[in-house]
């Protein structure tokens, strides 16, 4: 994932006068204006659509709503510090929770797998990266919802694990945070995947076979090596599983039940039914607030340790 | 046997790496959770009964009822519909920015490069509510345009994130050598350089066609009420009680983004170029 | 090979090419400085210079593909500086050779003449003429992926050719050529340039190549064209230091020039005869060719140096002899290894030996 950009600063230099023909600008023979009309229709459009609807968000989170339920605009702070009320705290504090426990579990699946597909798996390797990456596209919710199926009350799994004595008759997955982070594993553990495998290809398999040499045992080599070398990898991935997993709401809504809910379910909600907009705005808010710390948090890391890696 | 001599140590075979039993136990079970759930869906599909849990026969009678569903067939006809309008009008848009921002080296490049990469680490949620508002704040009815704006928003920045890397490789000298050869820069840019970038452009094309198909968010807070796009009533016909019907659209809304993303990946194949994974690891 | 055509430049005739006082600036540093050329109509010109002098920014200045920061550029006699490159009757042979990959060998040669309106009929057949020109017969119908660098660069050059241009401008075309390969363009390069007559602008960095091919040779340096004339001379009567010494071996020596000899530091005096344009006690660089130094069979007259044998270095047809004439000062010599030379007359290292030149061969360079 490219998240910065290269900022070119070089810009052609103004034609100066030239052969004493006056100071009107010349018309560039390399004609570099085509790139800035071909920059322009999509800049455009973004800035309209995403940018300033972005904004509108941040002005209406300030809004209060009239007797038709509609959104005004204001300058009214009671949706702001209605986002301290224990109500919303809990649930912002829970889907921090979630998204937490989603990454770190998508970390630890992803690492035996991308470690298998990258290293072990021959000349499948290709065709295994793929048939992980293409049901990451059918539809989410058809797959959340085979997802729910299998984990419901009298679904596949949990008979399997009653034959084994396992799990008993009370036992559930459905309608518990633990279904609905294993929505959000399921949802999302192809983000994590990707760039983990990409770190462990790049990665100089010499590096393994000194580690062995080094500390003998496949788990301290693993320790020591692999996961030192796939770091930025990992914390990509930690990143790209966070952003959707913080922001969804279809798991906790096929997985879970009323005391599992997530921020997203909330905005869904003052949206689509609650009709409190300027609420939902806020809540939004919230929301990108702690994404944005997130992804700052990250580019500063990667920062350092390109900074540490040239020194 | 000479008792002095030093018994002959086990020689360690080299280059032979011991298998990791613990990962690939872990990376079996992973793949048979990752498609369980999409072959229960397929499954049940074909069920004779009603029932969701116990498979009761074969019968194609969902698929039949789907067929004769005329709203699950308009709201068909509308997600293709806003599929096909959001592939062309970001394809286009997305193809425009990306040349335009790799060769403009000025602030608009810079801003340019900046706001495109703002949806990617967007969540969608956040995405519905900014669309859903803005339409309201310019008083817009909701329909199947308003979809279509924001999917093509939506999908501008993964165009122009796939094509520019492939822009950047291009070699600047062939499309001056088409205007050294009496093109202008329009026709180098039709005759040169979108011919070079054409399996990238159709493998984008394909890749936002099944996003934008299968992508249930956008469309819930963008759509108006009648017809909805078929991912959004799949999500209420799933929340308030399923129908197998569910599962036979299902697995042909599967089959056909699974058929379309093969052919993204298959694209650049076809045209003799390598690989077509990094198509998706790019992202 | 000599050159055989002389250029044809009457003095007065309109230059096929003209840089008036030609500047380029990127980011507050100049590329190119205030460059003044002429280049005559069918002359085969050359830029040559070491990396990063300038020579591929003049070349795209002629081409129209970066916009001079000062100047003019006129292409026989019009002022083209702000025409867009398909405006002008100039077509490039690039150094990374830019073929359409999509195109076949055939459309690729096709390409500027389809931009121009040409009547189908005549496209044809002037690709096929070109095609035989240079030597693709057969491959017409193939994508440029599937040539050999050789042919490829072929591609390129039938590509820009075809087009029948007044000035053909090409950046390092053999540079991606092995050096076999090399030797044999540069000779057919040479001939088809003789065959269709067009002004030929050549951007190269190896020396060689320059001396056997041009016409006329514009050595760079930083920016700036240091000196500009005929192989002969600037090989051979450099004018300036780096000139000098870019171009082929040489021994620079620095010293004071009085009397019409140049006195080494705490050495010998080298005898260069009269020169009317340095001044009496200035210091100066002498520089003479290793092949122009004799160590046996000299002539009557000339001025003879007293040295050293420090090594010797055999390369089959040549022996190169480092000499010391004083502390620190040593200069190479070269002999032809004839047939009458054998191997016992070799001198060895200790020897003392005697050094002859003429001094007309004997450069003074002032600083
Ligand atoms: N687009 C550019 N932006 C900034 N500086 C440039 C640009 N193009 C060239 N330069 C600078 O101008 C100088 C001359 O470059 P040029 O490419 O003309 O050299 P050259 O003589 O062709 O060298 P070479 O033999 O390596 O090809 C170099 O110092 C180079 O760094
Ligand atoms: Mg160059």
């Amino acid at each position: 994932m490219a998240l910065r950009t290269p900022v070119r600063t070089e810009r052609p230099a103004p034609a100066k006068n030239v052969g004493g023909r006056g100071r009107r600008p010349r018309p560039s023979a390399a004609g570099a204006r085509i790139w800035t009309w071909l920059t322009l229709p999509g800049t455009v459009w973004m800035s309209v659509f995403f940018i300033a609807s972005l904004l509108l968000v941040a002005a209406i989170s300030f809004g209060t709503t009239d007797q038709l339920g509609d959104p005004r605009f204001g300058t009214d702070l009671g949706n702001l510090k209605a986002l301290a009320d224990p109500a919303y705290r809990d649930v912002m504090v829970r889907s921090l929770g979630y998204a937490l426990l989603t990454s770190v579990i998508c970390l630890l699946i992803a690492y035996p797998v991308a470690y298998a597909v990258a290293l072990h798996a021959g000349r499948f390797k290709n065709a295994l990266i793929a048939a992980i990456v293409v049901p990451f596209f059918a539809n989410y919710l058809v797959r959340m919802y085979g997802w729910s199926v299998l984990l419901s009350d009298d679904g596949p799994v949990l008979q399997l694990l009653r034959a084994v004595g396992l799990a008993d008759d009370h036992t559930k997955i459905l309608n518990t945070g633990f279904g609905v982070i294993a929505g959000l594993v399921y949802g999302f553990v192809v983000f994590m995947i990707i760039p983990l495998y990409a770190a462990m290809e790049r990665m100089d398999t010499a590096l393994i076979e000194a580690g062995r040499d080094l500390y003998g045992g496949p788990l301290r080599t693993f320790l020591f090596v692999t996961v030192p070398a796939t770091r930025q990898g990992a914390a990509a991935g930690m990143v790209l599983v966070f952003l959707p997993a913080m922001g969804d709401f279809v798991s906790a809504q096929f997985m879970g039940g009323p005391n599992q809910i997530m921020i997203g379910n909330l905005i869904q909600d003052k949206f689509f039914e609650g009709q409190d907009w300027p609420l939902g705005s806020a809540l939004t808010m919230a929301l990108m607030a702690v994404l944005l710390l997130a992804m700052f948090g990250y580019l500063r890391r990667t920062r350092k340790d390109e900074a540490e890696a040239t020194r | 046997m000479n008792p002095t001599a030093p018994p002959p140590r086990p020689r360690r075979r080299r280059g032979q790496r011991r298998r990791p039993v613990f990962a690939i136990a872990v990376t079996v079970v992973f793949f048979v959770l990752l498609y369980l759930p999409i072959a229960m869906v397929v499954l049940f599909s074909f069920n004779a009964q009603k029932s969701l849990t116990i498979f009761k026969g074969f019968s194609l009678r969902w698929y039949e009822a789907f067929f004769h569903d005329s709203v699950l067939l308009g709201s068909l006809g509308m997600s293709l519909e806003v599929s096909l309008v959001a592939m062309l009008g970001s394809v286009v848009l997305g193809v425009a920015l990306a040349l335009g921002l790799v060769r403009n080296k000025g602030r608009l490049g810079a801003y340019a490069g900046l706001i495109m990469m703002v949806p990617l680490i967007t969540p969608e949620i956040v995405t519905g509510v900014a669309s859903l508002l803005l339409f309201k704040g310019l008083g817009v009815t909701l329909n199947s345009g308003t979809v279509m704006i924001a999917e093509i928003t939506f999908s501008i920045s993964y165009v122009t994130v796939i094509l520019r890397s492939r822009v950047a490789a291009l070699n600047p000298e062939v499309e001056e050598a088409a205007m050294d050869l009496g093109a202008t820069r329009w026709q180098a840019l039709r005759l040169v350089t979108l011919p070079a970038l054409l399996p990238a452009i159709l493998a984008s094309a394909v890749l936002i066609f099944a996003l934008v198909f299968d992508d249930f968010v956008l469309a819930y807070f963008t759509t108006g009420v009648d017809p909805q796009p078929l991912a959004v009533r799949i999500y209420s016909a799933i929340r308030f009680g399923v129908e197998p019907t569910i599962n036979a659209v299902g697995t042909l809304m599967l089959a056909g983004s699974i058929t379309l993303i093969g052919l993204a990946l298959a694209i650049p194949r076809l045209f003799g170029r390598r690989g077509g994974l990094d198509l998706i690891s790019g992202e | 090979m000599t050159p055989t055509t002389a250029p044809s430049a009457a003095p007065e005739a309109v230059p096929a090419v003209r840089l008036d006082h030609v500047g380029k600036e990127f980011n507050g540093s100049h590329a190119v400085h205030d460059l003044c050329l002429d280049i005559a109509p069918g002359e085969f010109f050359s830029l040559l210079g070491p990396s990063g002098c300038g020579k591929t920014t003049t070349l795209r200045m002629i081409g129209g593909f970066a916009d001079p920061t000062e100047g003019a550029v006129l292409l026989s006699g019009e002022d083209v500086t702000s025409l867009p490159p398909n405006k002008r009757n100039v077509n490039t042979v690039f150094q990374s050779y830019a073929l359409f990959d999509h195109l076949s060998v055939a459309d690729n040669i096709a390409f500027g003449l389809k931009r121009k309106g040409v009547p189908k009929a005549e496209i044809r057949e002037r690709v096929g003429a070109m095609v035989d020109l240079v030597q693709l017969g057969g491959m017409a119908e193939r994508k440029p992926r599937t040539l050999s660098g050789g042919q490829r660069q072929r591609v390129a050059l039938a590509r820009a050719l075809v087009n029948r241009p007044a000035v053909l401008l090409l950046d390092e075309p053999l540079a991606a050529l092995d050096l076999k390969l090399r030797r044999q363009m540069q000779v057919e390069l040479k001939q088809i340039q003789r065959e269709v007559g067009i002004t030929f602008v050549f951007v190269t960095h190896d020396q060689d190549e320059a001396l056997t091919m041009s016409d006329r040779v514009a050595v760079m340096n930083g920016g700036r064209v240091e000196q500009c004339g005929t192989p002969e001379d600037v090989y051979e009567r450099p004018e300036s230091r780096f000139v000098a010494a870019f171009m082929g071996t040489s021994n620079l020596v620095g010293g004071v020039f009085r009397d019409g000899a140049v006195h080494l530091d705490g050495g010998p005096a080298l005898p260069v005869g009269p020169r009317p344009g340095i001044a009496e006690g200035s210091a100066v660089d002498v520089s003479i060719r290793p092949e122009k130094i004799w160590l046996s069979d000299f002539e009557p007259g000339m001025p003879v140096v007293n040295g050293v044998i420090r090594e010797t270095v055999y390369s089959g047809p040549t022996t190169t002899y480092l000499i010391e004439l004083a502390p620190g000062v040593t200069v190479a010599a070269l002999e032809q290894n004839t047939a009458r030379a054998r191997m016992e007359d070799r001198w060895a290292g200790g020897e003392t030996v005697e050094l002859a030149y003429d001094p007309e061969h004997a450069l003074v360079l002032s600083h």
